[in-house]
Parts: C-alpha cells; sequence; structure tokens
C-alpha cells in the first residue's frame, strides 16, 4: 500500500474518534431533539452509497469502452463500498424514524429506490462472485441501472410525496448544526477512499495471483 | 345608505377575522398545573431516544470494524498466495 494510505487511515481514526464529541456539541433539533442526532451518520453514510453507486456505475461503462481490467476493478471495489454504506444507511435511517415518524419504515420514494439501488449493488456482487467467465460485461451492464437510481433517489424527495426530509436542509443549516455534519461528512468520504483503496489493492493481488498460476502452468 | 353600513361591517368583521391569529399568537402558553410521568404519554411518546442514538452509531461502529477486519484478512491470504507462488515459481525456474 501507498505511504500515503497508512497517514490517511491515522486521520481518519482520529476523525471517527472525534465526530461523537464533534456531535454532542451540535445544537439540538427543536422537533426531534437528541434523536435527530443520527442524522450525523446516516447522511454521510447515504452520500458515500450514493457516490459508491456513480463511481461503480462510470467504471463500468469506461470498462465497457476500453475493456482495460483496471476499471473493472474499481466498479467491483466500488459495488462492494455500495452495499456497506447502504446497510449503514438502511438500518440508522429507521432507527431515526422509529422516533420521529413513530414507524421504522415507510414505503415512500427514497428509501424504496435506496432499498432497490441497495439490492442491485448485492446483485452486482453475487453476479460477479457466481455468474462464471464473461460476468463482468453483464454486471457492468446492471451497473448502470444503479447509476441511473442514484439521481432518483437524490431528487425523489422533492418530487415526491413523502415525510422524509428534502435536499433543501442541509443548506440552510446553521453553525453549530453545519459544521457538525460537515465534519463527518469529510470523515466518512476519507474512510470511503481508504476502504475503495483497499478493496482495489484486492482485486490487484488476485489479477496477479491469477496471472502467477497461467504462468506456472506454462512453466510446467 | 344601507349598502354603506353593510360596507363597514363587513370590513369590521374581516378586521376582527384577520386579528384573531395574531391575538392567539400573543396569548402566553398554558400554565403546566401539574407534572405528568412519561409513562401517562401514548406508547408512541413514551419511546426514549438515547436507545436509538446508541443502537444507530454502535452499528455504524460495528458495521466497519468488521468490514474492515474482513478486508485485511481476505488481502493477507491473497498476499501470503502470491508470494509462496512467486517463490515456488523463481525455484521451478532455477531447477
Amino acid at each position: 500500500m501507498p505511504k500515503w494510505f497508512f497517514r490517511a487511515a491515522i486521520v481518519c481514526g482520529v476523525m471517527f474518534v472525534a465526530s461523537p464529541f464533534v456531535i454532542a456539541s451540535a445544537d439540538y433539533e427543536s422537533t426531534m431533539g437528541l434523536v435527530q442526532k443520527i442524522f450525523y451518520y446516516h447522511m454521510p453514510s447515504a452520500w458515500m452509497f450514493l457516490t459508491s453507486g456513480i463511481v461503480c456505475g462510470v467504471a463500468s461503462v469506461r470498462f465497457l469502452m476500453t475493456g482495460d481490467p483496471r476499471h473493472d476493478r474499481l466498479a467491483w471495489a466500488a459495488a462492494e463500498m455500495a452495499v456497506v454504506f447502504g446497510v449503514v444507511t438502511l438500518v440508522t435511517g429507521p432507527l431515526w424514524a422509529r422516533k420521529s415518524w413513530g414507524t421504522f419504515w415507510i414505503w415512500d420514494a427514497r428509501t424504496t429506490s435506496s432499498l432497490v439501488q441497495w439490492m442491485v449493488a448485492w446483485a452486482y456482487l453475487i453476479l460477479r462472485r457466481y455468474g462464471g467467465p464473461g460476468s463482468e460485461k453483464l454486471a457492468a451492464g446492471l451497473a448502470l441501472f444503479g447509476t441511473a437510481n442514484t439521481a432518483f433517489i437524490y431528487v425523489s424527495v422533492n418530487y415526491w410525496r413523502t415525510i422524509h426530509p428534502p435536499t433543501s436542509v442541509v443548506p440552510k443549516l446553521p453553525f453549530t448544526m453545519g459544521f457538525p455534519l460537515w465534519f463527518c461528512v469529510a470523515s466518512f468520504a476519507l474512510l470511503f477512499v481508504l476502504l475503495l483503496r483497499m478493496r482495489v489493492r484486492l482485486e490487484e493481488q488476485r489479477a496477479t495471483l491469477d496471472s502467477l498460476y497461467l504462468s506456472m502452468d506454462d512453466a510446467r | 345608505m344601507p349598502a354603506l353600513k353593510r360596507l363597514v361591517a363587513a370590513a369590521m368583521l374581516a378586521a376582527l377575522c384577520a386579528s384573531v391569529p395574531a391575538l392567539a399568537a400573543q396569548n402566553p402558553p398554558p400554565k403546566v398545573e401539574e407534572y405528568v410521568p412519561i409513562s401517562q404519554l401514548p406508547p408512541e411518546d413514551q419511546l426514549p431516544a438515547a436507545p436509538l442514538l446508541i443502537a444507530a452509531y454502535s452499528f455504524v461502529m460495528i458495521v466497519f470494524f468488521l468490514y474492515v477486519v474482513s478486508l485485511s484478512r481476505r488481502l493477507t491470504n491473497v498476499q501470503r498466495d502470491v508470494d509462496r507462488l512467486g517463490a515456488t515459481l523463481k525455484q521451478t525456474s532455477k531447477s
């Protein structure tokens, strides 16, 4: 792994240790109170969930156009990130909703499309794991649907009737709530980059292993 | 003249209606005469926030910890196989 990785990992660890203290200093929201503080982990993880979908889709398009396996490895790694950040989003959201909405789940456009996005990411991974030779192109096609869905997830709260907060909430946050949010967004973004790099490294090593096996067969 | 009287009456009525929300807004909140235990509230209002908050934050930390452990183990295993196979190939090429 490169040198920057370890330095960034230390910074990321410190930021995550500090984040509960930063969040504790944030103002309470007037109607939801304490439970609204789930927002500071829920929203950054949701943004990384959507970013994973976009990275996976863009890398898949580039793979389909160029056939370069580096793009395929990045797409595979991003799909796994989507599953990880997706489960965090889909669990923390209902825990917040239980108190503020009175129910764990509602089948509105935002939550339903997020669940679909998470299942698309799972489908991508299952296809890559069990699809056999040629599955990388099928999976790349599937990733395009996931990327199209990310835009739908983002705007869904503004166009369809829902009790989920709209996207206009974030730009209007006062400093006392905005600073903890952007601190957590930076922490999650750094974690996302580090985990993605680690996951890409795993695929690179697997590719090296495959080439070594082929070399051994040739040597025999 | 009756038309003028009706007009004045309607204007006064409209002004009265318009002033009702303003008057209502000026009213102080009702005085708390007694303390109500949380157990007497409806079930949806009794739910404490702290366990949900702690559960959410714990879940996030556990998921990322388990994922990092899983990824590290997979990386270590593949790296070990690469090293072993590389060494075998070197020995094969020498012999």
